[in-house]
């Protein structure tokens, strides 16, 4: 076995497709599969730069379909496979991603969100956030984690792989074109030094003995014949998504208590929120802020409770409503009004959200 | 010094923003400051507004972007009219002074507009190629945040392999800080 390639802990300043590269290499991840796509590009650069010299492996496939459906054959004879990709590349991936869910594979997928739709930037967005939750043919049977710094950034691509192996769902980490590019300080860590232990792999395929002989042959499909026979697949596919559910949801709820606004964000827009609430605290006013961290399973408990006591909430996000969407379908029943702030495409800043709060205050 | 500074740099693709971009946020890293940049350009290869934001504090930094920079220096015509929107109250916005056509695009007062001769510097006196090593030693004299000796260890730290087969580089590159912030403090 090679020598581990994080020892210890160690403190860092890099990009964030450097953080997912160094974070997939730290979780043991055997192989990546990709297709280049800006913001997305420098995982693969880093990651097939550090994979040779700790025994892991790259491929480089003709395009995001074949990019998604070779990190399920992977991780379907047993390694730990991952990919990531971005905009377009996303919406090519869609059908592995689906394909992922029928099977119960545990594939890792890690997305930088661009603008949309079709080419539009390179830059940023947070309008994927549809596409990955709920963008197969089926019911979105996917685990979404979306992250707000460098730290999280490695902490969850990490804990992706765990989530993964554990629960058999496709498991996606949800990032931007800024978390991709921007450079800032973080801690990379040996997961085992945090106490943190890598569910260990098996393969689907490919197992030892004889099938049929040694063993009971594996049969993997994803025709059904019938509606019925459908209908007790996807029912038994509901019925182990709703069990794990309360064990992998996570959010982030900050003075929220005593909150009489409280702002709902994802992602990096949590920083802005997170400066204007210190902010607008500091001027007296009663805000507090609501993150999901896993987009789906969605924290629904935990957001009724957090917003009960709030007479507005104010929904930020670079999107036209796609958060909003999943809320409002979280929180459904309650009274509280919503004001909207849609920036489909484009930063926000702590700046305009202490504005905005100030202006519905008055 | 205040707690966080915001520093917006944009040139041409290619003029070399994001190098002093990156040499500023790691020397400011390795004197234990938190520190974020992020470069934003479109899907040219080059050519085009490049822009640099860098952030640099004491404390855990908030969102990537922000709206009005302390500290903007804008290396063309288009990196004037871009940057104009970054430019508030408290900013002091520094241009190039060879750039023309741009009287009617500058921010016009309270924000304190200083035009310096960076290029003509580097291409009289230096090398036409330190050029943007000219514009880091200004930013570094304009935002106070770190000395010169510091963001030196950063330039050795990124081009040392290159001082060793040529020190009269090292030479150059440290001349050429030392102008950039020589001609800050003339206009400062």
């Amino acid at each position: 076995m090679a020598e581990k390639p994080i020892q210890g802990e160690k403190r860092v300043f890099m990009t964030g497709n450097e953080v997912v590269a160094w974070g997939a290499l730290a979780a043991q991840a055997d192989i990546m599969y990709g297709y280049p796509i800006t913001p997305q590009n420098e995982i693969m650069h880093y990651w097939s730069r550090l994979a040779p010299k700790h025994g892991k492996k790259f491929l480089q496939t003709e395009d995001e379909i074949s990019a998604g459906f070779t990190t399920i054959g992977g991780t379907i004879i047993g390694a730990r496979a991952f990919t990531g990709t971005s905009g377009p590349g996303n919406t090519l991936m869609q059908e592995p991603m689906s394909m992922a869910e029928m099977y119960r594979v545990p594939a890792v997928f890690i997305i930088q969100q661009r603008g949309g739709p079709s080419t539009a930037t390179v830059i940023y967005s947070q309008q994927e956030v549809t596409l990955t939750t709920f963008g197969g043919n089926g019911e979105g049977y996917r685990i979404v984690y979306s992250t707000a710094t460098h730290q999280e950034l490695f902490d969850y691509t990490i804990k992706a792989f765990n989530t993964a192996w554990k629960h058999r769902f496709p498991t996606f980490v949800l990032a931007d074109g800024y978390q991709a590019k921007m450079r800032e300080p973080l801690t990379i860590y040996d997961p085992e030094a945090k106490g943190i232990e890598m569910v260990p792999t098996v393969p689907t395929l490919g197992k030892e003995g004889v099938p049929g002989v040694d063993r009971p042959p594996v049969h993997m499909t994803n025709t059904r014949n019938t509606e019925e026979e459908l209908y007790e697949v996807v029912k038994g596919l509901q019925a182990a998504y709703e069990e794990m559910w309360p064990e992998v949801e996570e959010h982030e709820a900050v003075e929220c208590e005593d909150a009489e606004i409280i702002i709902v964000c994802h992602g990096v827009v949590t920083r802005s929120a997170r400066v204007a609430v210190s902010q607008l605290r500091e001027a007296g006013i009663k805000a507090g802020y609501f993150r999901p961290i896993t987009l789906r399973p969605f924290p629904v408990e935990p957001m009724k409770q957090s917003i009960k006591g709030a007479k507005q909430l104010l929904m930020v996000e670079s999107a036209q409503g796609q958060l909003a969407r999943l809320v409002k379908d979280s929180i459904y029943g309650s009274t509280i009004p919503i004001e909207p702030m849609f920036r489909p495409g484009i930063g926000i800043s702590s700046e305009e959200i202490v504005e905005k709060v100030q202006s519905l205050i008055k | 010094m205040a707690k966080l500074v915001k520093i917006a740099l944009a040139g041409e693709g290619g003029q070399g923003v994001q190098s002093v971009a990156g040499i500023l946020v790691d020397a400011a890293y390795d004197e234990g400051k938190e520190a974020l940049y992020i470069p934003n350009f479109g899907v040219e290869q080059r050519g085009g507004v490049s822009i640099a934001f860098c952030q640099i504090s004491d404390e855990r930094i908030g969102a990537p972007k922000f709206e009005k920079a302390d500290i903007v220096i804008a290396l063309s015509d288009r990196a004037v009219r871009r940057c104009a929107q970054y430019a508030g109250p408290e900013t002091v916005f520094l241009y190039d002074a060879s750039i023309t056509g741009i009287e009617d695009d500058l921010p016009g007062p309270p924000v304190k507009v200083l035009g310096i001769p960076a290029l003509k510097v580097a291409k009289d006196e230096l090398h036409p190629r330190v050029f943007n090593v000219v514009i880091l030693g200004a930013t570094i004299k304009a935002t106070g945040v770190m000395t010169l000796d510091q963001v030196k260890k950063a330039l050795e730290k990124k081009l040392g392999y290159k001082f060793e087969q040529n020190p009269e580089l090292r030479e150059l590159n440290y001349k050429a800080l030392e102008r950039g912030a020589e001609l800050i403090g003339a206009v400062l």
